[in-house]
Protein backbone atom coordinates (compact mmCIF):
# COMPACT_ATOMS: atom_id res chain seq x y z
CA UNK A 1 0.00 0.00 0.00
CA UNK A 2 1.32 3.13 -0.66
CA UNK A 3 1.95 5.17 2.75
CA UNK A 4 0.70 8.85 0.95
CA UNK A 5 -2.20 7.74 -0.13
CA UNK A 6 -3.82 5.16 2.37
CA UNK A 7 -7.15 3.64 2.04
CA UNK A 8 -10.06 5.93 2.89
CA UNK A 9 -13.07 4.92 4.69
CA UNK A 10 -16.13 7.56 4.17
CA UNK A 11 -14.35 10.83 4.53
CA UNK A 12 -11.67 9.89 7.07
CA UNK A 13 -8.74 7.32 5.91
CA UNK A 14 -8.32 5.00 8.60
CA UNK A 15 -5.12 6.59 10.00
CA UNK A 16 -6.28 9.96 10.20
CA UNK A 17 -9.25 9.16 12.09
CA UNK A 18 -6.90 7.68 14.65
CA UNK A 19 -4.69 10.12 14.65
CA UNK A 20 -7.72 12.56 15.41
CA UNK A 21 -9.01 10.15 18.30
CA UNK A 22 -5.59 9.58 19.82
CA UNK A 23 -3.73 12.27 20.17
CA UNK A 24 -3.93 15.63 22.98
CA UNK A 25 -1.57 17.73 20.10
CA UNK A 26 -0.66 21.31 21.71
CA UNK A 27 0.39 23.68 19.23
CA UNK A 28 2.86 22.47 16.86
CA UNK A 29 3.29 25.20 14.94
CA UNK A 30 6.83 25.81 13.66
CA UNK A 31 8.78 28.60 15.35
CA UNK A 32 12.04 30.06 14.94
CA UNK A 33 15.66 28.70 15.80
CA UNK A 34 16.09 32.17 18.12
CA UNK A 35 12.73 30.60 20.20
CA UNK A 36 13.76 27.50 20.49
CA UNK A 37 16.99 28.91 21.39
CA UNK A 38 15.70 31.00 23.78
CA UNK A 39 13.54 27.98 25.27
CA UNK A 40 16.31 25.51 25.68
CA UNK A 41 18.59 28.49 27.38
CA UNK A 42 14.90 28.65 29.99
CA UNK A 43 15.65 24.65 30.62
CA UNK A 44 18.71 24.62 30.76
CA UNK A 45 18.35 27.22 33.26
CA UNK A 46 19.65 26.18 36.52
CA UNK A 47 16.07 26.20 38.13
CA UNK A 48 13.75 23.53 39.23
CA UNK A 49 10.60 22.84 36.66
CA UNK A 50 7.73 20.73 36.92
CA UNK A 51 6.08 18.51 38.24
CA UNK A 52 3.26 20.41 36.19
CA UNK A 53 3.69 21.10 32.52
CA UNK A 54 6.24 23.28 31.06
CA UNK A 55 6.97 24.31 27.16
CA UNK A 56 9.43 22.24 25.46
CA UNK A 57 10.39 22.73 21.77
CA UNK A 58 11.53 19.67 19.79
CA UNK A 59 13.27 19.88 16.74
CA UNK A 60 11.52 16.29 14.53
CA UNK A 61 12.85 16.25 11.36
CA UNK A 62 13.94 19.47 10.52
CA UNK A 63 10.62 21.09 12.12
CA UNK A 64 9.86 22.69 15.50
CA UNK A 65 7.32 21.48 17.62
CA UNK A 66 6.27 23.21 20.23
CA UNK A 67 4.72 21.32 23.30
CA UNK A 68 3.54 21.41 26.72
CA UNK A 69 4.54 18.29 28.52
CA UNK A 70 5.52 17.34 32.10
CA UNK A 71 9.01 16.62 32.92
CA UNK A 72 7.80 13.00 33.17
CA UNK A 73 7.05 12.52 29.25
CA UNK A 74 9.15 10.45 27.37
CA UNK A 75 10.28 11.43 23.84
CA UNK A 76 8.16 8.35 22.46
CA UNK A 77 5.02 9.71 24.48
CA UNK A 78 5.81 13.23 23.01
CA UNK A 79 6.23 11.93 19.50
CA UNK A 80 3.31 9.77 19.61
CA UNK A 81 0.63 11.08 21.70
CA UNK A 82 1.37 14.85 21.25
CA UNK A 83 2.54 15.28 18.12
CA UNK A 84 0.80 12.70 16.08
CA UNK A 85 4.19 11.05 14.74
CA UNK A 86 3.10 7.40 15.26
CA UNK A 87 5.85 6.15 13.16
CA UNK A 88 7.64 5.29 15.76
CA UNK A 89 6.11 2.71 17.88
CA UNK A 90 6.00 1.58 21.45
CA UNK A 91 6.43 -2.08 22.32
CA UNK A 92 8.15 -2.56 25.58
CA UNK A 93 8.47 0.89 27.03
CA UNK A 94 11.55 -0.16 28.48
CA UNK A 95 14.32 -0.10 25.97
CA UNK A 96 14.42 -3.57 25.33
CA UNK A 97 12.47 -4.17 21.98
CA UNK A 98 14.00 -1.28 19.60
CA UNK A 99 10.59 -0.38 18.04
CA UNK A 100 10.48 3.03 19.00
CA UNK A 101 13.98 3.81 18.04
CA UNK A 102 14.99 7.05 16.71
CA UNK A 103 18.13 8.68 15.59
CA UNK A 104 18.92 12.07 18.21
CA UNK A 105 22.00 13.87 15.70
CA UNK A 106 22.07 11.13 13.83
CA UNK A 107 22.90 8.49 16.78
CA UNK A 108 20.09 5.40 17.68
CA UNK A 109 18.67 6.16 20.81
CA UNK A 110 15.16 4.44 22.52
CA UNK A 111 12.86 7.19 22.50
CA UNK A 112 10.74 5.34 25.44
CA UNK A 113 13.87 5.51 27.94
CA UNK A 114 14.60 9.67 27.09
CA UNK A 115 12.56 12.53 28.70
CA UNK A 116 11.26 14.53 26.27
CA UNK A 117 12.40 17.63 27.82
CA UNK A 118 15.55 16.15 27.56
CA UNK A 119 15.66 15.72 23.68
CA UNK A 120 15.24 19.74 23.47
CA UNK A 121 18.17 21.16 21.62
CA UNK A 122 19.11 17.93 19.29
CA UNK A 123 18.03 17.05 15.76
CA UNK A 124 15.85 14.21 16.13
CA UNK A 125 14.98 11.82 13.38
CA UNK A 126 11.92 9.97 13.43
CA UNK A 127 11.15 7.23 10.11
CA UNK A 128 8.50 10.07 9.08
CA UNK A 129 11.97 12.02 8.05
CA UNK A 130 14.08 9.17 6.44
CA UNK A 131 11.82 9.67 3.10
CA UNK A 132 12.13 13.11 1.16
CA UNK A 133 9.90 14.46 -1.62
CA UNK A 134 7.78 11.23 -1.59
CA UNK A 135 11.14 9.19 -2.47
CA UNK A 136 12.05 6.44 -0.25
CA UNK A 137 15.25 6.03 1.09
CA UNK A 138 17.54 3.14 0.32
CA UNK A 139 16.93 1.39 3.49
CA UNK A 140 13.45 1.39 3.57
CA UNK A 141 13.10 0.61 -0.39
CA UNK A 142 15.68 -2.46 0.27
CA UNK A 143 13.08 -3.31 3.30
CA UNK A 144 10.30 -3.41 0.78
CA UNK A 145 11.88 -5.34 -2.46
CA UNK A 146 13.51 -8.02 0.64
CA UNK A 147 10.22 -8.27 1.78
CA UNK A 148 12.10 -7.77 4.94
CA UNK A 149 8.65 -7.22 7.26
CA UNK A 150 5.77 -9.53 7.88
CA UNK A 151 3.83 -7.48 10.90
CA UNK A 152 5.61 -4.43 10.21
CA UNK A 153 5.50 -3.00 14.19
CA UNK A 154 9.08 -3.60 14.38
CA UNK A 155 9.86 -2.17 10.95
CA UNK A 156 10.08 1.54 11.68
CA UNK A 157 12.70 0.67 14.37
CA UNK A 158 14.81 -1.83 12.48
CA UNK A 159 15.01 1.12 9.58
CA UNK A 160 16.28 3.90 12.16
CA UNK A 161 19.08 1.45 13.45
CA UNK A 162 19.97 0.35 10.06
CA UNK A 163 20.04 3.37 8.59
CA UNK A 164 22.08 4.72 11.54
CA UNK A 165 24.53 1.98 10.55
CA UNK A 166 25.44 2.78 7.24
CA UNK A 167 25.77 6.18 8.07
CA UNK A 168 28.55 5.15 10.14
CA UNK A 169 29.70 1.75 8.04
CA UNK A 170 28.62 2.25 4.70
CA UNK A 171 29.85 -1.31 4.00
CA UNK A 172 29.15 -3.52 7.54
CA UNK A 173 29.86 -7.26 7.94
CA UNK A 174 26.66 -9.54 8.89
CA UNK A 175 28.54 -9.43 12.65
CA UNK A 176 28.38 -5.44 12.04
CA UNK A 177 24.69 -5.83 10.66
CA UNK A 178 23.97 -8.14 14.11
CA UNK A 179 25.52 -5.78 16.42
CA UNK A 180 23.95 -2.99 15.61
CA UNK A 181 20.47 -4.81 15.19
CA UNK A 182 20.57 -6.29 18.63
CA UNK A 183 18.68 -3.64 20.66
CA UNK A 184 16.01 -4.41 17.85
CA UNK A 185 13.78 -7.36 18.08
CA UNK A 186 11.21 -8.71 15.36
CA UNK A 187 8.85 -11.17 16.76
CA UNK A 188 7.56 -12.35 13.52
CA UNK A 189 11.26 -13.51 12.96
CA UNK A 190 12.10 -11.89 9.98
CA UNK A 191 15.81 -11.63 10.93
CA UNK A 192 16.95 -12.90 7.23
CA UNK A 193 15.32 -10.78 5.59
CA UNK A 194 16.30 -7.88 7.65
CA UNK A 195 19.98 -9.22 7.08
CA UNK A 196 19.64 -9.02 3.46
CA UNK A 197 17.59 -5.74 3.33
CA UNK A 198 20.62 -4.33 4.85
CA UNK A 199 22.92 -5.70 2.83
CA UNK A 200 20.94 -4.57 -0.37
CA UNK A 201 20.87 -1.49 1.10
CA UNK A 202 24.62 -1.00 1.82
CA UNK A 203 25.51 -2.19 -2.18
CA UNK A 204 26.55 -5.91 -1.32
CA UNK A 205 25.84 -7.34 -4.74
CA UNK A 206 25.93 -10.92 -3.56
CA UNK A 207 24.69 -11.63 -0.07
CA UNK A 208 26.20 -13.88 1.36
CA UNK A 209 23.99 -15.22 4.12
CA UNK A 210 21.59 -18.11 4.42
CA UNK A 211 18.64 -17.86 2.03
CA UNK A 212 15.43 -17.70 3.65
CA UNK A 213 13.90 -21.11 3.14
CA UNK A 214 11.16 -21.24 0.77
CA UNK A 215 8.80 -23.87 1.82
CA UNK A 216 6.61 -24.33 -1.73
CA UNK A 217 2.61 -25.53 -1.69
CA UNK A 218 1.97 -29.09 -1.58
CA UNK B 1 5.59 7.02 36.46
CA UNK B 2 4.93 9.28 39.03
CA UNK B 3 5.41 13.39 38.22
CA UNK B 4 9.03 14.94 39.57
CA UNK B 5 10.42 17.85 39.41
CA UNK B 6 13.33 18.74 37.04
CA UNK B 7 16.58 20.43 37.23
CA UNK B 8 19.93 21.29 35.13
CA UNK B 9 23.06 21.41 37.20
CA UNK B 10 25.68 23.62 36.04
CA UNK B 11 28.35 22.94 38.59
CA UNK B 12 28.63 19.69 40.70
CA UNK B 13 28.29 21.74 44.03
CA UNK B 14 24.50 23.06 42.67
CA UNK B 15 23.60 19.42 41.28
CA UNK B 16 24.61 18.41 45.01
CA UNK B 17 22.37 21.27 46.49
CA UNK B 18 19.66 20.81 44.28
CA UNK B 19 19.15 16.44 44.75
CA UNK B 20 19.49 16.84 48.32
CA UNK B 21 18.20 13.99 50.39
CA UNK B 22 14.99 13.27 47.72
CA UNK B 23 16.55 13.71 44.22
CA UNK B 24 18.72 11.39 41.67
CA UNK B 25 20.85 12.45 39.40
CA UNK B 26 20.27 11.45 35.79
CA UNK B 27 22.22 10.94 32.84
CA UNK B 28 21.43 8.61 30.21
CA UNK B 29 18.59 7.12 32.05
CA UNK B 30 18.22 3.94 30.88
CA UNK B 31 18.26 2.14 34.44
CA UNK B 32 16.46 5.67 36.56
CA UNK B 33 13.78 5.40 33.77
CA UNK B 34 13.36 1.95 34.41
CA UNK B 35 12.98 2.12 38.02
CA UNK B 36 10.89 5.29 38.04
CA UNK B 37 8.33 2.88 35.26
CA UNK B 38 7.87 0.47 37.97
CA UNK B 39 7.35 2.94 40.62
CA UNK B 40 10.75 1.31 42.31
CA UNK B 41 12.32 4.78 43.18
CA UNK B 42 10.20 8.11 43.80
CA UNK B 43 12.35 11.37 43.46
CA UNK B 44 10.82 14.90 44.22
CA UNK B 45 13.41 15.88 41.38
CA UNK B 46 15.59 14.81 38.64
CA UNK B 47 18.89 16.57 38.54
CA UNK B 48 20.63 16.09 35.10
CA UNK B 49 24.18 16.11 35.33
CA UNK B 50 24.87 15.99 31.55
CA UNK B 51 26.11 19.61 31.50
CA UNK B 52 28.15 19.29 34.01
CA UNK B 53 31.83 20.53 32.66
CA UNK B 54 34.49 19.10 31.82
CA UNK B 55 33.32 15.84 32.58
CA UNK B 56 32.52 14.61 29.26
CA UNK B 57 35.90 13.97 28.36
CA UNK B 58 38.46 10.79 28.06
CA UNK B 59 41.80 12.29 28.64
CA UNK B 60 45.14 10.10 28.04
CA UNK B 61 47.97 10.10 29.98
CA UNK B 62 51.71 8.70 30.47
CA UNK B 63 50.37 7.26 33.85
CA UNK B 64 46.98 7.86 34.15
CA UNK B 65 43.91 7.82 31.94
CA UNK B 66 40.90 9.31 33.13
CA UNK B 67 37.42 9.35 31.56
CA UNK B 68 34.67 11.83 32.73
CA UNK B 69 31.30 9.76 34.45
CA UNK B 70 29.68 11.73 31.09
CA UNK B 71 31.70 9.57 28.28
CA UNK B 72 29.03 7.34 26.86
CA UNK B 73 29.75 3.65 26.75
CA UNK B 74 29.70 3.95 23.00
CA UNK B 75 32.37 6.49 23.13
CA UNK B 76 34.14 4.00 24.74
CA UNK B 77 33.45 0.49 22.64
CA UNK B 78 34.40 3.04 19.83
CA UNK B 79 37.52 4.77 21.29
CA UNK B 80 40.55 3.60 18.81
CA UNK B 81 43.10 4.75 21.39
CA UNK B 82 41.26 2.53 24.04
CA UNK B 83 40.87 -0.28 22.05
CA UNK B 84 44.53 -0.43 21.83
CA UNK B 85 45.55 0.96 25.31
CA UNK B 86 42.70 -1.00 27.33
CA UNK B 87 41.11 -3.51 24.96
CA UNK B 88 39.51 -5.01 27.65
CA UNK B 89 37.21 -2.25 28.64
CA UNK B 90 36.31 -1.52 24.88
CA UNK B 91 35.61 -5.21 25.03
CA UNK B 92 33.48 -4.81 28.20
CA UNK B 93 31.59 -1.62 27.00
CA UNK B 94 30.96 -3.79 23.16
CA UNK B 95 28.68 -6.17 25.73
CA UNK B 96 26.85 -3.36 27.34
CA UNK B 97 23.30 -3.35 26.33
CA UNK B 98 21.98 -2.64 22.58
CA UNK B 99 23.51 -0.31 20.42
CA UNK B 100 20.65 2.12 21.02
CA UNK B 101 21.55 1.52 24.94
CA UNK B 102 25.28 2.31 24.60
CA UNK B 103 24.42 5.37 22.72
CA UNK B 104 23.19 7.36 26.11
CA UNK B 105 24.40 5.50 28.88
CA UNK B 106 27.19 6.72 30.56
CA UNK B 107 30.29 5.17 32.73
CA UNK B 108 29.08 6.60 35.92
CA UNK B 109 25.29 4.88 35.11
CA UNK B 110 26.93 2.38 34.35
CA UNK B 111 28.79 1.23 37.73
CA UNK B 112 25.72 2.95 39.51
CA UNK B 113 23.09 1.22 38.06
CA UNK B 114 20.86 -0.94 40.49
CA UNK B 115 20.44 -4.56 40.73
CA UNK B 116 19.11 -6.70 38.10
CA UNK B 117 17.20 -9.35 40.48
CA UNK B 118 13.82 -9.94 39.53
CA UNK B 119 12.16 -9.40 42.41
CA UNK B 120 14.16 -6.31 43.14
CA UNK B 121 12.59 -4.89 39.90
CA UNK B 122 9.17 -6.13 40.35
CA UNK B 123 7.06 -3.11 41.53
CA UNK B 124 4.65 -5.42 43.93
CA UNK B 125 7.70 -7.69 45.45
CA UNK B 126 8.82 -5.77 48.71
CA UNK B 127 12.05 -7.31 48.87
CA UNK B 128 15.42 -7.23 51.51
CA UNK B 129 16.70 -5.11 48.91
CA UNK B 130 13.98 -2.18 49.07
CA UNK B 131 14.06 -2.85 53.20
CA UNK B 132 11.39 -6.07 52.81
CA UNK B 133 11.97 -8.95 55.23
CA UNK B 134 13.44 -11.60 52.97
CA UNK B 135 15.28 -12.17 50.21
CA UNK B 136 13.10 -14.64 48.08
CA UNK B 137 16.01 -14.94 45.71
CA UNK B 138 17.18 -17.50 48.33
CA UNK B 139 14.40 -19.95 47.86
CA UNK B 140 13.47 -18.93 44.85
CA UNK B 141 14.31 -18.51 41.33
CA UNK B 142 17.93 -17.72 41.48
CA UNK B 143 19.81 -18.48 38.45
CA UNK B 144 20.98 -15.28 37.62
CA UNK B 145 22.36 -14.97 41.48
CA UNK B 146 25.19 -14.75 43.21
CA UNK B 147 28.04 -17.44 44.27
CA UNK B 148 29.64 -15.32 46.70
CA UNK B 149 27.82 -12.67 49.16
CA UNK B 150 28.22 -11.32 52.89
CA UNK B 151 24.78 -10.86 53.19
CA UNK B 152 21.22 -11.78 52.82
CA UNK B 153 20.40 -10.56 49.41
CA UNK B 154 22.32 -12.54 46.48
CA UNK B 155 22.13 -10.08 43.74
CA UNK B 156 24.84 -10.09 41.71
CA UNK B 157 26.37 -6.74 40.52
CA UNK B 158 25.78 -6.77 36.19
CA UNK B 159 28.23 -3.36 35.54
CA UNK B 160 30.40 -4.71 32.62
CA UNK B 161 32.56 -1.73 32.76
CA UNK B 162 33.11 -1.99 36.87
CA UNK B 163 34.60 -5.51 36.01
CA UNK B 164 36.99 -4.35 33.23
CA UNK B 165 37.62 -1.42 35.73
CA UNK B 166 38.95 -3.57 38.70
CA UNK B 167 40.89 -5.67 36.53
CA UNK B 168 42.58 -2.53 35.31
CA UNK B 169 42.76 -1.35 38.95
CA UNK B 170 40.98 1.57 38.16
CA UNK B 171 39.98 4.35 40.74
CA UNK B 172 36.46 6.17 41.27
CA UNK B 173 36.88 9.43 41.71
CA UNK B 174 33.20 10.39 43.83
CA UNK B 175 31.92 13.73 44.86
CA UNK B 176 30.98 13.13 48.42
CA UNK B 177 30.13 16.47 51.42
CA UNK B 178 31.98 19.00 48.87
CA UNK B 179 35.09 16.74 47.98
CA UNK B 180 36.52 14.82 45.84
CA UNK B 181 37.13 10.86 47.55
CA UNK B 182 38.70 8.21 45.81
CA UNK B 183 37.32 4.75 45.37
CA UNK B 184 38.85 1.37 44.31
CA UNK B 185 35.92 -0.79 42.42
CA UNK B 186 36.52 -3.06 45.41
CA UNK B 187 35.55 -0.03 47.30
CA UNK B 188 33.02 1.20 45.16
CA UNK B 189 30.84 -2.20 46.07
CA UNK B 190 32.09 -2.70 49.35
CA UNK B 191 28.93 -1.72 51.00
CA UNK B 192 26.72 -4.21 48.60
CA UNK B 193 28.45 -6.94 49.74
CA UNK B 194 27.62 -6.41 53.80
CA UNK B 195 24.36 -4.42 53.58
CA UNK B 196 21.48 -6.05 51.38
CA UNK B 197 19.49 -2.16 50.75
CA UNK B 198 23.05 -1.40 49.08
CA UNK B 199 23.57 -1.77 45.07
CA UNK B 200 27.29 -0.24 46.00
CA UNK B 201 28.74 2.59 48.60
CA UNK B 202 27.28 5.53 47.28
CA UNK B 203 25.62 7.38 50.07
CA UNK B 204 22.63 9.79 48.81
CA UNK B 205 24.27 13.03 47.13
CA UNK B 206 26.89 11.06 46.14
CA UNK B 207 28.12 11.75 42.32
CA UNK B 208 30.73 9.95 40.25
CA UNK B 209 32.97 12.47 38.86
CA UNK B 210 34.78 10.35 36.89
CA UNK B 211 37.15 6.70 37.03
CA UNK B 212 40.81 6.86 37.01
CA UNK B 213 42.77 3.89 35.43
CA UNK B 214 46.48 3.83 35.59
CA UNK B 215 48.69 2.39 32.84
CA UNK B 216 50.58 0.23 34.61
CA UNK B 217 49.18 -3.09 32.83
CA UNK B 218 49.44 -3.18 28.84
CA UNK B 219 47.44 -6.28 28.37
CA UNK B 220 43.68 -6.43 28.81
CA UNK B 221 40.82 -8.72 28.12
CA UNK B 222 37.09 -9.35 28.87
CA UNK B 223 34.76 -12.20 28.32
CA UNK B 224 31.04 -12.81 29.15
CA UNK B 225 28.57 -15.71 28.46
CA UNK B 226 25.27 -15.13 27.87
CA UNK B 227 21.92 -16.78 27.00
CA UNK B 228 21.87 -14.32 24.03
CA UNK B 229 24.92 -13.77 21.71
CA UNK B 230 23.90 -10.48 22.06
CA UNK B 231 22.59 -7.75 24.01
CA UNK B 232 21.89 -9.71 27.45
CA UNK B 233 23.21 -9.96 30.86
CA UNK B 234 25.99 -11.36 31.38
CA UNK B 235 25.54 -14.90 33.49
CA UNK B 236 29.35 -14.64 34.11
CA UNK B 237 31.55 -12.16 33.19
CA UNK B 238 34.99 -11.90 33.14
CA UNK B 239 38.00 -9.49 32.70
CA UNK B 240 41.57 -9.78 33.69
CA UNK B 241 45.01 -7.23 33.23
CA UNK B 242 48.34 -7.84 33.38
CA UNK B 243 51.69 -6.72 31.97
CA UNK B 244 53.25 -9.71 30.08
CA UNK B 245 57.32 -9.69 29.45
CA UNK B 246 59.34 -12.41 28.01
CA UNK B 247 56.16 -14.58 28.26
CA UNK B 248 56.06 -13.92 32.17
CA UNK B 249 53.09 -12.37 33.72
CA UNK B 250 53.39 -9.57 36.53
CA UNK B 251 50.65 -7.18 37.91
CA UNK B 252 48.11 -9.54 36.66
CA UNK B 253 44.39 -9.15 38.34
CA UNK B 254 41.20 -10.79 37.33
CA UNK B 255 38.03 -9.71 38.14
CA UNK B 256 34.31 -11.38 37.86
CA UNK B 257 31.04 -10.41 37.66
CA UNK B 258 27.39 -11.51 38.25
CA UNK B 259 28.70 -13.97 40.81
CA UNK B 260 28.98 -11.78 43.87
CA UNK B 261 27.71 -7.80 44.83
CA UNK B 262 31.06 -6.78 44.32
CA UNK B 263 33.37 -7.58 41.05
CA UNK B 264 34.66 -10.88 42.68
CA UNK B 265 38.32 -10.70 43.23
CA UNK B 266 40.95 -12.93 44.59
CA UNK B 267 43.82 -11.21 45.92
CA UNK B 268 45.95 -14.66 46.28
CA UNK B 269 45.24 -15.94 42.79
CA UNK B 270 46.32 -12.64 41.44
CA UNK B 271 49.53 -12.86 43.51
CA UNK B 272 49.80 -16.81 42.52
CA UNK B 273 49.60 -15.19 38.74
CA UNK B 274 52.61 -12.96 39.31
CA UNK B 275 55.72 -14.23 37.59
CA UNK B 276 53.92 -17.32 36.16
CA UNK B 277 53.92 -18.19 32.66
CA UNK B 278 50.32 -18.36 30.39
CA UNK B 279 49.47 -22.14 29.62
CA UNK B 280 46.72 -24.22 30.34
CA UNK B 281 48.13 -25.30 33.90
CA UNK B 282 48.16 -22.31 35.77
CA UNK B 283 45.26 -20.60 34.23
CA UNK B 284 43.25 -23.83 35.94
CA UNK B 285 45.28 -23.21 39.51
CA UNK B 286 44.25 -19.30 39.33
CA UNK B 287 40.56 -20.79 38.35
CA UNK B 288 40.28 -23.12 41.53
CA UNK B 289 41.67 -20.44 43.66
CA UNK B 290 39.29 -17.81 42.60
CA UNK B 291 36.22 -20.02 42.67
CA UNK B 292 37.24 -21.26 46.25
CA UNK B 293 34.58 -21.39 48.37
CA UNK B 294 31.63 -20.88 45.84
CA UNK B 295 28.00 -21.64 47.33
CA UNK B 296 25.69 -21.68 44.44
CA UNK B 297 22.03 -22.20 45.26
CA UNK B 298 18.97 -24.06 43.32
CA UNK B 299 18.94 -22.88 40.02
CA UNK B 300 22.82 -21.26 39.25
CA UNK B 301 25.30 -24.03 40.20
CA UNK B 302 25.82 -23.84 36.35
CA UNK B 303 27.71 -20.78 36.84
CA UNK B 304 30.52 -22.05 38.72
CA UNK B 305 32.33 -24.38 35.79
CA UNK B 306 31.15 -21.49 33.74
CA UNK B 307 33.19 -18.95 35.69
CA UNK B 308 35.69 -21.29 35.31
CA UNK B 309 36.44 -21.69 31.89
CA UNK B 310 35.45 -18.01 31.25
CA UNK B 311 38.76 -17.36 33.58
CA UNK B 312 40.95 -19.66 31.82
CA UNK B 313 39.84 -18.41 28.57
CA UNK B 314 39.95 -14.55 29.55
CA UNK B 315 43.89 -14.76 30.95
CA UNK B 316 44.67 -16.81 27.73
CA UNK B 317 43.20 -13.85 25.80
CA UNK B 318 45.87 -11.54 27.33
CA UNK B 319 48.32 -13.17 25.03
CA UNK B 320 46.54 -12.95 21.86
Amino acid sequence: MNESEPAKIGPFSRRTFLKSLGTTAVATAAVQAQTMAAELEKVNAEKTIGPGTVPVTLKVNGEMLKLQLEPRVTLLDALRNYSSLTGSKEGCDRGTCGACTVMINDVPVYSCMKLAIEAQGQAITTVEGLAKNGKLTKVQQAFLNRDALMCGYCTPGFVMSVTALLRKNPHPTADDVRHACSGNLCRCGTYPRIMEAAFEASGVAKVAINKTEVIPYA
Amino acid sequence: MKAFEYATAHSVNSAQEMVADNGQYIAGGNDLLGLLKEYIVDPKILVSVKSLPGLDRVETGSKVWTIGTNVTVAQIEDHSAIRKTFPGLAQAAAEVGSQQIRNVATVGGNISQHSRCWYFRHRDVLCLKKEGDMCYARHGENKYHSLFTGNTCISPVVSNLAIAFAALDATAVVQRAGKPVRMSMAEFYAKAFENPTAHNSLNPGDLVLKVEIPTTRTHSAYMQTSEKHEFDWALVSCAAAANITNGKLSNARVALGSISPVPHQVDAANEYLEGKTLDEATVTHAADMILHGAKPHEHNGYKVPMAHALIRRTLLKLNA
